[in-house]
């Protein structure tokens, strides 16, 4: 309620940025995909090409991947009204003269664990059992910070999304982040992105 | 110890018996002053996102910040 009153006083920041989250290999790609086919514009600049791990592309910009050290953050309000994808560990460095509906994406710790370390043994980088423990707890405490955060900012909006249920479900999810952003998404083909093939990552 | 407003938390009696334990052995003043310094500390890693060099460098090794 409060959140909703600050809202309606702030200063026009024009439409929100969609802001796509999570941890890597969360589903981020997948809900950029599922946006884009839905009518949503995507700001992006194509430089991370396709590969094995993300056949279907990385829907990045490659600029917020400096969002912590740079300054001068004005290049996104370029993403008012679109879609933009950002890690949860950038979330902190999102500047406040724009208004931000986030679709967090979340899926099982382990499955993303198992998804990255792929990704590590590809670039030849495998951890130790000691450091995936870590890794797991530095995650863990990443996903509660980033909905901490986005509580406590009045110009953030928050829907947490599954990865699995949106691949059992894409229906359902398109639904729901149709609602979250308005209801004037194409909810079918929403759905239709979604592909289940890349299911690929689960841990067993 | 405590300098202002207080609030009650229930915890398991067990579990304070052995946090008890281990504030005895590891020298605090009391168990209270031992829980409030580990959840301060453990508050850090949910306030304090600069903090997290591990994540910061597997981001950067997977090429999701720079």
């Amino acid at each position: 309620m409060l959140k909703a009153l600050k809202k309606m006083f702030a200063a026009d920041r024009g439409e929100a940025i969609v802001v796509v989250s999570g941890l890597p290999r969360s589903g981020t790609s997948m809900m950029m995909r599922m946006l884009e086919a839905g009518g949503v514009a995507i700001l992006s600049d194509g430089e991370r090409e396709a590969d094995v791990d993300n056949p279907k592309g990385y829907y990045e910009l490659e600029r917020i991947k400096n969002l912590e050290k740079e300054t001068d953050k004005s290049y996104l309000q370029e993403g008012r009204g679109k879609a933009v994808k950002a890690i949860s560990f950038l979330i902190k460095d999102l500047p406040d003269d724009n208004d931000y509906k986030v679709i967090f994406m979340r899926r099982d710790l382990d499955e993303v664990l198992a998804s990255q370390q792929k990704m590590i043994d590809r670039l030849d980088q495998g951890d130790t059992e000691a450091e995936k423990e870590a890794m797991r707890e530095a995650f863990r405490n990443d996903i509660v910070r980033t909905r901490l955060l986005c509580k406590g900012r009045d110009n953030t909006d928050l829907i947490e999304v599954h990865y699995k249920a949106t691949v059992e479900d894409p229906a359902a999810t398109a639904s729901t982040v149709n609602r979250f952003l308005g209801g004037h998404l194409d909810e079918a083909k929403m759905r239709e992105a979604v592909e289940a093939s890349l299911y690929r990552n689960r841990a067993s | 110890m405590f300098g202002g407003n207080t609030k009650k938390v229930k915890i398991d009696a067990d579990l304070f018996d052995r946090v008890r334990k281990v504030a005895d052995v590891a020298g605090y003043a009391t168990t209270e002053e031992f829980i409030v310094h580990v959840l301060e500390k453990e508050m850090l890693h949910f306030e304090d996102a600069g903090s997290d060099d591990d994540i910061r460098e597997r981001l950067k090794g997977l090429g999701y910040i720079s």
